[in-house]
């Protein structure tokens, strides 16, 4: 299933770059544009499973990674051989500055909630989504919490230090 | 009963009451929680103590705060706080509503939660042992027999302060003050 994988993505999708990281751990790296097509083409080969979207801030290369961790839904099934048990990162590249994402609900329905946590801390604009707001924070930030730059100590004594106590 | 008390119970038998029939709201947050089920189930019986976990907070009298406060959850603390009958307490557990623990510089858990919300008494620790527990509650026995305990009157002394804090991180909470200002009886400081 790896090669056959391997040869079918690389062949098919210009750019994509397959790393094999472990055993049964594969990393693809593609171009942002092509992501919900590589994504689909993964799911129709048995990789059926979007277990978490996840963001990594490159401070030095001015880009943000966003990464798409898929597996098998049923790999724990008897049925299923050790070569279909296969982890894939899906990685792709957006710049920092107004970093804007094609959204992969179509493909997976799972990947809205993601996305809008994501949205909320990293910043990334996922253009397809139906309701891009947050989901865990109560107020807004200027930059993103996540992103590197955000000066977190800096925040929390202008925000939750400025509040006076209450006297007896 | 203890003999000694009998006094006591005579004098005021609502306060001896209140002290020996804690009610304490089933809220949980943060980490702290994990420590509740052993504390209320057979293992340490919080029953011995006269303290109930309750589902409401219609219902309860004792508020534990078990944990880092982020602000999603101080808007549900304060609301549940509100709700609840008088006289109540709060008693906050662990370390992290102190002074904010190991989320000191964190960008969404408030640090202090004595500025939003009267606090009774502190356990500190993190965690602190379910002992810590009983230990906190000997204690508020011994604060509540002193007059001491008397969060629910500063939060009505101090209405107007604390909603300002409250406020000052929320913007608009989106229900009414609880003490109007302008209420005869719920006067503000």
């Amino acid at each position: 299933m790896i090669a056959s994988l391997r040869k079918g993505l690389e062949s098919t999708f210009k750019g994509t770059e397959v790393r094999l990281l472990e055993e049964r751990r594969m990393s693809v790296s593609a171009p942002k544009d092509s992501i919900p097509v590589v994504l689909r083409h993964l799911k129709e080969n048995g990789l059926d499973h979007l277990a978490l979207i996840s963001c990594v801030d490159w401070q030095e290369t001015g880009t943000l990674e966003v990464v798409y961790i898929l597996s098998a839904y049923m790999q724990n099934d008897i049925d299923y051989t050790l070569d279909q048990k296969l982890h894939v990162f899906l990685r792709t590249h957006v710049p920092r500055e107004n970093p804007e994402l094609q959204s992969v609900i179509g493909v997976f329905a799972n990947a809205e909630p993601y996305e809008r946590e994501i949205h909320e801390l990293f910043g990334v604009r996922f253009v397809g989504h139906p309701r891009l707001i947050p989901l865990f924070l109560e107020r807004e930030y200027e930059i993103p919490p996540f992103r590197k730059d955000f000066d977190t100590r800096k925040y929390a004594e202008e925000t939750f230090d400025a509040i006076p106590r209450v006297d007896k | 009963m203890d003999r000694s008390q009998i006094a006591k119970w005579l004098k005021s038998p609502a306060e001896m009451a209140h002290k020996y029939s804690l009610h304490a709201v089933y809220f949980c947050t943060g980490c702290g929680i994990i420590e509740i089920p052993p504390v209320i189930t057979t293992r340490w019986d919080a029953e011995r103590f006269g303290i109930k976990a309750v589902a409401t907070p219609r219902h309860g009298n004792l508020f534990l705060i078990t944990g880092y406060v982020s602000l999603k959850t101080l808007k549900a603390i304060i609301r549940t706080y509100e709700q609840m009958p008088d006289p109540k307490y709060t008693v906050a557990f662990g370390s992290c509503p102190i002074n904010g623990g190991m989320y000191w510089d964190s960008y969404n858990t408030i640090k202090h939660l004595d500025k939003y919300l009267p606090v009774d008494g502190w356990i500190a620790g993190c965690m602190p042992r379910p002992e810590a527990i009983f230990i906190g509650v000997t204690h508020l026995w011994t604060l509540i027999d002193k007059g001491k305990a008397d969060g629910y009157i500063r939060y009505r002394k101090n209405y107007a302060a604390y909603r300002g804090n409250q406020e000052m991180l929320f913007g608009d909470l989106g229900w009414p003050p609880l003490y109007p200002s302008d209420r005869p009886g719920g006067e503000a400081s």
